[in-house]
């Protein structure tokens, strides 16, 4: 052992009656690590999580956190841990700051400095006098991040941070987030976009009701992608098609929808739809449809399909 | 962070407590609810003479807030601790928020007890308001004069004054049963609305079987029964068997909640929220 893992999670099971929600998951984080957990709805990225902070006890597996374990540590298994589960939730009827006040008597201290830092962090300095019912969805999932680092966290653990924002406030946090791993601190995020994760993190576990269909680096998740896939229209897509014969690495399909859907390499798509230009064929749409990542979640979380090398 | 106790958990409690309207219209109505009801008992023209201490309520103020007493045990009692206790534990489920304060750095247990000493605090408070606004408005409205006891004994006032309080004082082992009661129905359903409600059926259950015949067995291990011990205060010889036997009947049904509560609260699954 070099390095005292932040998260080692090994063989994590969890069955919510017949239905194996967790089923024996390993998930590994080191300190300094941004780490994503990817998954569709139901996939079992919330459980994972709620048992990593203690709310439900797992069946079978062990779970420690910077060495503790919830049966030896009890609570102490939090120090220096901290983030929220799902959409965060406060006392409706008191004002955002007497939340943060009292989540900081449970940490064990008054600190009146740190919370009017926090509060700037997410910007909610200005509203903080105002009671947690009058706040927006925005404003309340910025008030579980300020929860969080007023326990000034090595770990942070977020539970589809994103979830329910508006673009801007998708941007806002995801940007947040960004500073906050560059600062050193170690991130265990959950999320069901593989664009968030291949933007924030090093590493993921993309999980698939309740196992996991991949783990290992983004940069070893890359060499996996499909090709990106285009909608194409056109004038003559009976031409288009033969024209497509000419570029071997290239396949050009019809969807459901009878619309073309083109595939390969991008520079080979590009010399194709050059091609189809120089043949006088008219262009009506071309439009990238799905990163390559993206293709690749869908193959890896699709219960059918399988990918070679996965897991 | 370790070092977190109780004592912290317990401060945030009663803040929150504090900002309630629910648990500050309790107290208030504690204190000011006594004076309606003196007077408008004391303007009857008939007494309520098959009440205990009914015959002499209209003419003498310790008669009358021993009928309020009687009254305010039947489920007055259980009701006012059950809005607190009944409700602290189900609130967390109901605005999601165990996930909130079980990822800080206090334990389960703690916030257990941190709960459980605000909900008997409160309790006890309610007591002592509703004990004082009651005694003083039926002395001042009424007055002290000296009081026939059950055994048709006359009690000096200064006397009266004393058992009075004392008979009032004896509703608070009953009272801790019930608050210990409305904790567990407040871990176990999850429910605000039946952690307040349970307790006052169980209440109202409990003194209907307490008042059937053929169950003497059963009566004295009922949680109502203690209600009525102080009985024994006003008789003469006065008699005190029933208020030990009741504190520890109350000891025993809050022993057996508060470890039911405790449990069911540890091994729960925390999912929603
Ligand atoms: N308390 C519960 N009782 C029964 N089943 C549950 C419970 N909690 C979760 N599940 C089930 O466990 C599975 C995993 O749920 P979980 O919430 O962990 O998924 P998720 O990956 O977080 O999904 P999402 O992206 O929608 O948040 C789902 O099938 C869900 O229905
Ligand atoms: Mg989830």
């Amino acid at each position: 052992m070099t390095e005292q893992l932040a998260v080692d999670a090994v063989g994590v099971t969890k069955s919510f009656g017949s239905l194996r929600a967790v089923d024996d998951i390993t998930v590994q984080v080191a300190p300094g690590e941004v780490y994503g957990v990817l998954g569709p709805n139901g996939a079992g990225k919330t459980t994972f999580l709620r048992m990593l902070f203690g709310l439900i006890r797992p069946d079978a597996g062990t779970i420690r956190v910077f060495g503790r374990t919830w049966e030896k540590d009890g609570i102490n298994v939090l120090d220096g841990v901290a983030g929220f589960i799902e959409s965060p939730k406060f006392y409706p009827y008191l004002t955002g700051r007497q939340n943060l006040e009292g989540l900081a008597l449970l940490d064990g201290g008054d600190r009146a400095d740190r919370l009017a830092e926090v509060l700037e962090v997410v910007d909610l300095t200005d509203r903080a006098g105002d009671k947690v019912s009058g706040y927006s969805y925005g404003m309340r999932q910025r008030l579980g991040v300020a929860a969080s680092l007023l326990r000034d966290p090595r770990l942070l653990v977020l539970d589809e941070p994103a979830n329910g924002l508006d673009p801007a406030g998708i941007r806002d946090m995801r940007a947040l987030v960004k500073r906050l791993a560059g600062s050193g601190l170690t991130v265990l995020l959950s999320s069901h976009h593989m664009d968030e994760v291949e933007e924030i993190c090093d590493n993921v576990t993309i999980m698939r009701t309740g196992s996991v269909a991949f783990h290992g680096t983004i940069e070893k998740l890359r060499t996996m992608a499909p090709d990106p896939g285009y909608a194409l229209s056109t004038g003559d897509d009976v031409r288009a098609r033969e024209v497509a014969g000419r570029h071997p690495s290239v396949a050009v399909t019809t969807d459901p929808d009878a619309e073309l859907v083109v595939t390969g390499p991008r520079d080979d798509v590009a010399a194709y739809v050059a091609d189809l230009v120089r043949s006088g064929i008219r262009l009506d749409g071309f439009i990238a449809t799905r990163t390559p990542l993206e293709s690749l979640f869908f193959m890896l979380t699709d219960a059918e399909s399988s990918v070679e090398g996965a897991a | 962070m370790s070092r977190v106790g109780v004592g912290a958990a317990l401060r945030w409690e009663v803040r929150k407590l504090r900002a309630q309207l629910r648990a500050r219209a309790v107290l208030v109505a504690a204190v000011l609810a006594p004076i309606p009801v003196v007077f408008i008992l004391h303007g009857q023209s008939r007494p309520p003479k098959d009440t205990l201490f009914g015959r002499f309520a209209l003419e003498n103020g310790f008669a009358l807030a021993l009928l309020v007493l009687g009254f305010a045990s039947q489920w007055v009692l259980p009701l006012l601790t059950a809005i607190v206790a009944g409700d602290v534990f189900a609130s967390e489920d109901q605005h999601g928020t165990w996930k909130t304060v079980l990822t800080r750095s206090t334990s389960r247990g703690q916030l257990f007890w941190a709960k459980t000493i605000t909900a008997c605090g409160f309790a006890a408070i309610v007591l002592l308001l509703l004990t004082a606004s009651t005694i003083v408005s039926s002395l001042l409205v009424v007055g002290h004069q000296p009081l026939t006891g059950l055994s048709g004994q006359t009690i000096p006032a200064a006397t009266a004054l004393k058992l009075v309080t004392a008979s009032w004082a004896t509703m608070l082992p009953p009272m801790l049963g019930f608050t210990c009661l409305a904790l567990l129905l407040s871990v176990w359903s999850r429910n605000p609305a039946i952690g307040i409600a349970a307790p006052v059926v169980i209440a109202m259950v409990m003194q209907l079987l307490g008042s059937l015949g053929g169950i003497d067995a059963v009566r004295p291990l009922l949680l109502s029964t203690p209600f009525e011990a102080w009985h024994g205060l006003l008789a003469a010889p006065h008699f005190t068997g029933p208020l030990t036997q009741g504190a520890l009947v109350c000891a025993a049904w809050g022993a057996v909640s508060l470890l039911g509560a405790y449990l069911v609260l540890r091994r729960r699954d925390i999912t929603g929220g």
